[in-house]
C-alpha cells in the first residue's frame, strides 16, 4: 500500500525538525522575528508610530538627516555623532548662560557659550542653532562666534530671530559662508576652487588639504561657539540649542526625512509577518476547502470549481491588485482580504484535488460511507486530515511570496499609508536616489530584514516538507 | 478510430478554453473600470482640467459668461465622445469585449506608442521584443540548466554539490526583481560596471555590433537576477522530480533486467516525466511574457510589464484590455497545445482514457 | 553427500546494510544458504525481516545509501561479488540470474509497449534483431498464457493477473537458469493466485529452472518449495527440506509460524505470535528472536545462536540445538 499513512503529531514533527539544519535555522529565525515584533508592538504601540512615522511636530528635528547606523564605526571611519548643547539643558554639559541687565537701561547682555570635544575622523552633516526667545518689543541682537581648538575665533553672523521661537540653519547661511570664506583666503592665501560646505570650512585642519573637500579633514580638539546678544526689555530672556549633526545614528541610520530607520524595522516585522502568515494560512485553507470539495462530490460543482480555476489562471493577478490599489487607498486589512479574493481559486486546488480523489477511492472511506456518516463528516474528520499534511509545508514556504508581494507594491508606490513596511522604506529610498548618493544601509537593512523573513519562512518549509512528504525522506 | 477521438476531445477543449477567456477577458474589464467607477473619475477629471484651462486662458477672458461656459460644455462633450464617455459603460464594456476579442485592439486612450502611433495594437507590438528577448531568454536558460543539474545531481545522490543544493533551495523564494536590486547596488552602483537599467546606452549607438553589444549589456543584470532566483530550487525540484521517478519499481526492474545506465535515464527516468517537464516549461514560458512587471520597474527595462503599469496608472483601458487579452490567448492556445502534446507522449491518453 | 558443484547458487556470511536517518537497518545480516539445479527454495518469513533485501542483495540491486555488502555469492561455482558492474551487468543479469518482483503492477513502464518490454533483455544481453527479439517475447507470452497480440499493448490495459504473468515471460525470455520471485502472488485474487502457481510448477518441470521464492505465506510456499528457509530479522534462523521442515520444523520461530496457519479440516485455534518483528536498527541482543520466544533462556539474552546441523541439511540456529548437541557430545566423551 502507499506510504500514506503517516500519522503526524506535533511533538513528532517538531522533533523531526530539529534533525535538519535547515529546520533549526528557519525556527530560531522565526522565533527570532516573532520576539522583534512583540516588542515592536509593546515597545511602539500602533498610534505612537504613525504619529512618529508621519514626522508630525518637527518630532525628528533634532536627528541627522540620512545618517548611517552608528555600527560603521567599526567597520571603518569614526563618523560623528550628533552633539547637542541646550542652554535649557544644563545636564548635557559644555554650557554657559549669563545674562547680566546693562545698568540703567532695560537691556540686557548674555552670552551663551557651547563647548564641546570633536574628535571625529569626518565632519557633521548639518549645524542648527534653535532660538527661543522671550520679548516683548525687540527681537534680541544677536552675534555669533566661532572659536577653533587653535585658538582662533571667527566672527560668524549677526542674527536677529524672527520669532520667539527660530531656527538658525547655519550650514546655508550666507553671512557664515562668506565670513568663513574670507577667513579660508586669510589663512590659505586663495580660495578653494570649489567653495568648502560650512560644516567643512568651520572644522577642517588648516592646511593645503582644504583645498577640497574630498581632502579635507576635521581637526580634532575642543570647539567653542558662542552668542553675544543684545536683550532689550525687562523681561526679555535668550535660550539657545546647538546641534551639530553626525554623520551616524541609532542602530539603523536615518532617511531624509530625519526619521529614525529602527522604527521602520521594527514595525516591519509584524506587518510582514501578519501580512504574510494572514494571506497564506488563508489562501491556504480556502484552497483546501475548495478543492476537497470539488474533488469531493465531484459533478456540476467539481466542473464550475474548475472553470472558476482556470478563469483565475488567466486573469492576470499582478496587474489587477495593482489596478485595485490604484482606485482604491488600501490599507492593510483591506489588502490582504483583496490578495486572498484574488488567490483562492489558484493553481494549487488542481492539485490537491487530484489527491483527494484518490483519497476518496481509498476502502476506509467506503467503510465510513456504509455505516452512514454524512457527507460532510467524511470530508471533515477523514478527508481534510489526510490532505492537511503535505499542504502546511507549502503554506509555510509561501509565507515568503506574500511578503514579497506586500513590498513590491510599496515599491510601485502603492504600499499601506501610514505603517512603514519594509518595501516602503524601500521605495523611499529610491526616490530619494539611495543608490546614487551612496546612501547604502538606507536600501540594504530594509533588504536585510526582508531576506531573513523570507529564508526563515523557506528553510522551515522546505525542512517540513522533508518531513511530512514521505517520498522526499530518503530521497 | 483515436484520430477521430482527438479531434473531438481537441475541439472540446477548444471551446472550454474559449469560454474561459472570454468570462476572464469580460472580468478584466470591468475591474479595470471598477464596474463604471472609474467613468466618473475620468468625467470629473475632464470636467475640472477643461473649465480651468478655459478660465485661466487669456484668450477667452473677454468672453461672456454663457458663450464661456457653452464652449466649455462642447469641448467637454468631445473629450467625453472622444474617450467613448458618453455611452454608459455596461455598453461599452462589451463592446470592448467583442473587440477585444476579435483583437480589434483600437486606439489607445491616453498612451502612444514610441512611434507615435495611439493604436493599440502598435503600442503592445513596439514592446513585446523587448519582453520576449529578456524574459524568454531567461526561462530557458532556467529551464535547461535546472534541467540538466538536476539530472546530474539526481544521479550523484548524497554527494556534496547535491546537499549544496538541496541546503541552497530556499534562496529561490526570493524573487529575482529582488536579487536584481542587489545587483544594481554592487555592480551599477558601487562598482560602476554594469548600467543601473533600460534597455540601450542613450544616446544609442550607431553601428550595429555596437548596438547589439550595448542591449546585452543592459540584459545581463536582469538575466542574471532570474537565473540565480530560479537556480536552487530549479534544479534542487528537478533533482527530486528525477529521483523519485527513478525510485518507481519499473527502474528497479529496468536496473535488474541490465538495462544499461543510459537507457534507464532516458527510457525509464525522462520519457514517463516528460509530460510534466514539457508543462512546466510551456506555462513558464507563457507567464514570463506577462511582463514580470517589477522586474522591469526595478531595471526600467521597456516591456509589457512596464507598459500594463503605465496603462494602469493612466486608466488607459483599451491597452489594458489588449494586453490581457493577448496574453490571455497565449495562455489558451498553449494549454490546448500542451493538451494535444500529451496525446501524443502519455499513451494512457491516446488510448482514450484520461489521466 | 552432495558436493558443491551441484549447487547453482551458494551464498555465504552475505552481509547488506544501509544507512537511514535513524541509524544503520541491517537488512541482511550473515545470511548463507544453498540452492542446487533445479530446486525450488522457499523464503518464509514476516513483512520487514529482510527477505526482499536478501533478493536485491543476490541480484545486486543495491540501495543508494548501502553502508555495508560483503559475503561471497556463487553462481556456479563463480563469486559474482569479485565483478565489476558491468561484467555482472552482462554475465549475471537476466543470464543467469532473472528476478519477478514484488507488485507487478509497477514493475512495468507505463509508457513502453508489453511486446518491448518482454523483448529487453534480449535487445540488451544477445544483441538480437528487433523484429527476432519481438518473436521469441511473443513466443514467451503464450508460454505463459498470454495471447502474442498483447505486444501491441500498454501495460495499464492489462489486468493483476495478466502483468504478473508478463513479468514472468520477461524473466524468462533469455532463458536464465535462476529464477528470483519476490513475492510474486501476494497482489493477486487466490484464482489467478492458484493459476500463477501452478504455471511456476509446470514452468520449473519442462525447464528444470531453480526458484528462489521468497514469501511470507508459509502455506502458498507448500505448493512449490523443494526446501525451506526461515528468516527473521535478517538472518536465516533454519533451513530444511520441504519434507523436514513441514513435519518437523525446530526452530521456536519457524514452529510458531507452522502453527499459524489455519487448517480447514482439524479445528484447531490458529495461533499467533506475540509482539512484532523488531527494528532492524535496534535489532534485539543474542538471539533475534528471544523477546517473542516462550522457550528462551538466559543465554538467549546474551549470545546469537550458530547455525547447528542437525543432518540432512536441516540446519537451525537456536541454543536449544545447540546445547542438545552440546549435551550428546559430552556424553559421548564421558562414556
Amino acid at each position: 500500500m502507499s506510504s500514506e499513512g503517516y500519522e503526524f503529531t506535533l511533538k513528532s514533527t517538531i522533533k523531526d525538525l530539529l534533525t535538519y539544519k535547515s529546520g533549526i535555522f528557519g525556527a530560531l529565525f522565526l522565533i527570532l522575528l516573532l520576539a522583534i515584533s512583540v516588542y515592536a508592538i509593546v515597545a511602539l504601540p500602533y498610534d505612537e508610530t504613525v504619529r512618529l512615522w508621519r514626522g508630525e511636530g518637527g518630532v525628528w528635528l533634532e536627528n541627522p538627516r540620512n545618517a548611517q547606523p552608528y555600527w560603521v564605526k567599526y567597520l571603518g571611519q569614526n563618523l560623528p555623532e550628533t552633539i547637542k548643547r541646550d542652554s535649557t539643558q544644563p545636564e548635557l554639559g559644555g554650557t554657559v548662560k549669563i545674562v547680566t541687565p546693562i545698568p540703567q537701561t532695560d537691556m540686557k547682555l548674555a552670552r551663551i557659550s557651547f563647548t564641546f570635544d570633536f574628535s571625529y575622523d569626518g565632519f557633521p552633516s548639518e549645524i542648527n542653532i534653535f532660538f527661543s526667545a522671550k520679548y516683548n518689543g525687540s527681537a534680541p541682537l544677536l552675534n555669533i562666534y566661532w572659536v577653533k581648538p587653535s585658538g582662533t575665533e571667527i566672527r560668524l553672523l549677526t542674527y536677529i530671530p524672527r520669532s520667539q521661537e527660530d531656527k538658525l540653519y547655519l550650514s546655508v547661511n550666507q553671512q557664515a559662508a562668506n565670513a568663513l570664506s574670507l577667513y579660508l583666503n586669510s589663512v590659505l592665501g586663495k580660495s578653494p576652487s570649489i567653495p568648502l560646505p560650512i560644516e567643512y570650512s568651520l572644522f577642517a585642519v588648516e592646511d593645503s588639504s582644504m583645498n577640497s573637500s574630498a581632502t579635507a579633514k576635521p581637526l580634532k580638539g575642543t570647539y567653542r561657539l558662542y552668542i553675544d546678544g543684545t536683550l532689550f526689555g525687562k523681561d526679555s530672556d535668550i535660550d539657545a540649542k546647538l546641534i551639530v549633526y553626525g554623520r551616524v545614528y541609532g542602530m539603523a541610520g536615518t532617511d531624509n526625512q530625519r526619521r529614525d530607520l529602527t522604527i521602520a524595522l521594527l514595525w516591519g516585522t509584524p506587518i510582514a509577518l501578519a501580512f504574510g502568515l494572514t494571506a497564506s494560512a488563508t489562501i491556504t485553507f480556502l484552497e483546501l476547502l475548495l478543492a476537497t470539495i470539488s474533488g469531493y462530490y465531484g459533478g456540476k460543482i467539481d466542473s464550475v470549481i474548475q472553470r472558476i480555476t482556470e478563469i483565475y489562471m488567466i486573469l492576470p493577478f499582478l496587474p489587477i491588485l495593482i489596478m485595485v490599489s490604484t482606485f482604491y487607498k488600501l490599507d492593510l486589512l483591506v489588502l490582504i482580504l483583496v490578495v486572498i479574493a484574488l488567490s483562492i481559486f489558484g493553481g494549487g486546488i488542481k492539485s490537491t484535488r487530484a489527491l483527494v480523489m484518490q483519497i476518496k477511492e481509498y476502502p476506509y472511506i467506503e467503510a465510513a460511507k456504509a455505516y452512514g456518516a454524512s457527507s460532510k463528516r467524511i470530508v471533515f474528520l477523514y478527508i481534510i486530515p489526510k490532505i492537511l499534511p503535505p499542504v502546511i509545508p507549502t503554506l509555510i514556504a509561501s509565507v515568503p511570496s506574500y511578503v514579497f508581494l506586500e513590498a513590491a507594491l510599496a515599491i510601485l508606490g502603492l504600499g499601506i499609508p501610514n505603517l512603514p513596511s519594509w518595501g516602503k522604506v524601500i521605495n523611499e529610498s529610491f526616490n530619494a536616489g539611495a543608490l546614487y548618493k551612496g546612501y547604502y544601509y538606507w536600501v540594504l537593512e530594509p533588504a536585510f530584514m526582508l531576506i531573513l523573513t523570507a529564508l526563515a519562512f523557506s528553510f522551515l518549509g522546505f525542512a517540513l516538507d522533508k518531513i511530512v512528504n514521505p517520498k522526499l525522506r530518503e530521497v | 478510430m483515436a484520430a477521430k477521438d482527438l479531434v473531438k476531445f481537441v475541439a472540446k477543449r477548444a471551446i472550454t478554453i474559449l469560454i474561459v477567456i472570454i468570462i476572464a477577458a469580460y472580468l478584466t474589464i470591468l475591474i479595470a473600470n471598477m464596474g463604471g467607477y472609474v467613468d466618473e473619475i475620468m468625467k470629473s477629471e475632464i470636467i475640472l482640467s477643461v473649465t480651468t484651462r478655459f478660465q485661466n486662458d487669456p484668450a477667452f477672458k473677454n468672453y461672456p459668461q454663457e458663450l464661456r461656459d457653452k464652449l466649455i460644455n462642447e469641448t467637454i462633450m468631445v473629450e467625453f465622445k472622444r474617450i467613448g464617455l458618453d455611452q454608459p459603460f455596461i455598453i461599452r464594456s462589451f463592446i470592448y469585449l467583442k473587440n477585444g476579442l476579435t483583437l480589434d485592439l483600437g486606439r489607445a486612450l491616453f498612451l502612444t506608442s514610441d512611434s507615435g502611433s495611439r493604436m493599440v495594437k502598435n503600442i503592445i507590438l513596439e514592446r513585446v521584443p523587448q519582453t520576449i528577448m529578456l524574459f524568454t531568454t531567461a526561462t530557458l536558460i532556467n529551464f535547461f540548466l535546472s534541467l540538466f543539474i538536476g539530472l546530474y545531481l539526481s544521479r550523484h545522490h548524497g554527494s556534496f554539490l547535491d546537499k549544496l543544493f538541496i541546503a541552497g533551495a530556499p534562496t529561490s523564494v526570493i524573487p529575482g526583481w529582488f536579487y536584481g536590486i542587489f545587483l544594481i547596488i554592487i555592480f551599477a552602483a558601487y562598482f560602476n560596471v554594469l548600467p543601473y537599467g533600460g534597455y540601450i546606452d542613450v544616446p544609442p549607438p550607431t553601428t550595429q555590433l555596437d548596438y547589439t553589444l550595448s542591449v546585452l549589456k543592459h540584459m545581463i543584470l536582469p538575466l542574471a537576477s532570474w537565473i540565480i532566483s530560479a537556480f536552487f530550487l530549479g534544479a534542487y525540484s528537478n533533482r527530486t522530480f528525477f529521483l523519485i521517478f527513478s525510485t518507481e519499481d519499473y527502474v528497479e526492474a529496468a536496473r535488474a533486467k541490465g538495462v544499461p545506465p543510459r537507457q534507464i535515464e532516458t527510457k525509464y527516468i525522462l520519457r514517463p516525466s516528460l509530460p510534466p517537464i514539457v508543462t512546466s516549461l510551456a506555462l513558464g514560458l507563457v507567464n514570463s511574457w506577462s511582463g514580470a512587471m517589477i522586474t522591469e520597474t526595478v531595471f526600467n527595462w521597456r516591456g509589457l510589464g512596464l507598459l500594463t503599469y503605465a496603462a494602469i496608472s493612466a486608466t488607459d483601458t483599451p491597452v489594458i484590455i489588449g494586453v490581457t487579452i493577448i496574453y490571455a490567448y497565449l495562455l489558451g492556445a498553449t494549454v490546448l497545445l500542451l493538451d494535444i502534446i500529451y496525446g501524443f507522449i502519455d499513451p494512457r491518453i491516446k488510448m482514450g482514457r484520461t489521466s | 553427500m552432495k558436493t558443491l558443484a551441484e549447487n547453482i547458487l551458494e551464498c555465504k556470511n552475505l552481509v547488506l546494510h544501509y544507512s537511514t536517518r535513524k541509524g544503520v537497518v541491517k537488512a541482511v545480516n550473515d545470511v548463507t544458504f544453498s540452492l542446487q539445479k533445479s530446486e525450488s527454495l522457499a523464503l518464509v518469513g514476516e513483512s520487514g525481516c529482510g527477505k526482499s533485501s536478501l533478493a536485491k542483495a543476490i541480484i545486486r540491486l543495491l540501495p543508494r545509501n548501502i553502508e555495508k555488502y560483503s559475503g561471497q555469492i556463487l553462481v556456479n561455482g563463480q563469486d559474482t561479488m569479485t565483478l565489476s558492474e558491468k561484467e555482472f551487468r552482462e554475465e549475471i543479469r537476466w543470464k543467469k540470474i532473472s528476478m519477478v518482483f514484488q507488485g507487478a503492477m509497477n514493475s512495468l513502464n507505463p509508457v513502453l509497449k508489453v511486446g518491448y518490454q518482454v523483448a529487453e533483455p534480449l535487445l540488451i544481453h544477445e544483441k538480437m534483431k528487433k523484429h527476432k527479439a519481438l518473436e521469441k517475447a511473443k513466443e514467451a507470452l503464450s508460454i505463459v498464457g498470454i495471447h502474442e497480440s498483447f505486444v501491441e499493448r500498454y501495460p495499464f490495459e492489462l489486468s493483476g493477473g495478466m502483468k504478473q504473468r508478463v513479468v514472468i515471460a520477461m524473466a524468462l525470455v533469455t532463458n536464465p537458469s535462476i529464477l528470483i520471485l519476490d513475492e510474486p502472488t501476494s497482489a493477486l485474487d487466490v484464482i489467478t493466485q492458484a493459476n500463477i502457481m501452478n504455471l511456476l510448477k509446470r514452468l520449473k518441470k519442462e525447464r528444470g529452472l531453480s526458484y528462489f521464492f521468497i514469501t511470507h505465506d508459509i502455506a502458498l510456499s507448500s505448493e512449490l518449495a523443494d526446501k525451506i528457509a526461515v528468516m527473521y530479522a535478517g538472518e536465516i534462523q533454519e533451513i530444511a527440506s520441504a519434507d523436514i521442515f513441514y513435519k518437523k520444523a525446530t526452530h521456536p520461530y519457524s514452529q510458531k509460524l507452522m502453527a499459524s496457519v489455519p487448517t480447514l479440516r482439524i479445528d484447531k485455534k490458529p495461533e499467533f505470535i506475540v509482539g512484532s518483528p523488531p527494528s532492524l536498527i535496534n535489532p534485539p541482543s543474542g538471539c533475534k528472536f528471544h523477546p517473542r520466544c516462550t522457550l528462551a533462556f538466559y543465554k538467549c539474552t546474551k549470545e546469537s545462536p550458530p547455525l547447528s546441523d542437525l543432518g540432512s541439511g536441516h540446519l537451525v540456529k537456536c541454543w536449544l540445538f545447540e546445547e542438545h548437541k552440546e549435551a550428546e557430545r559430552y556424553e559421548r566423551r564421558t562414556t
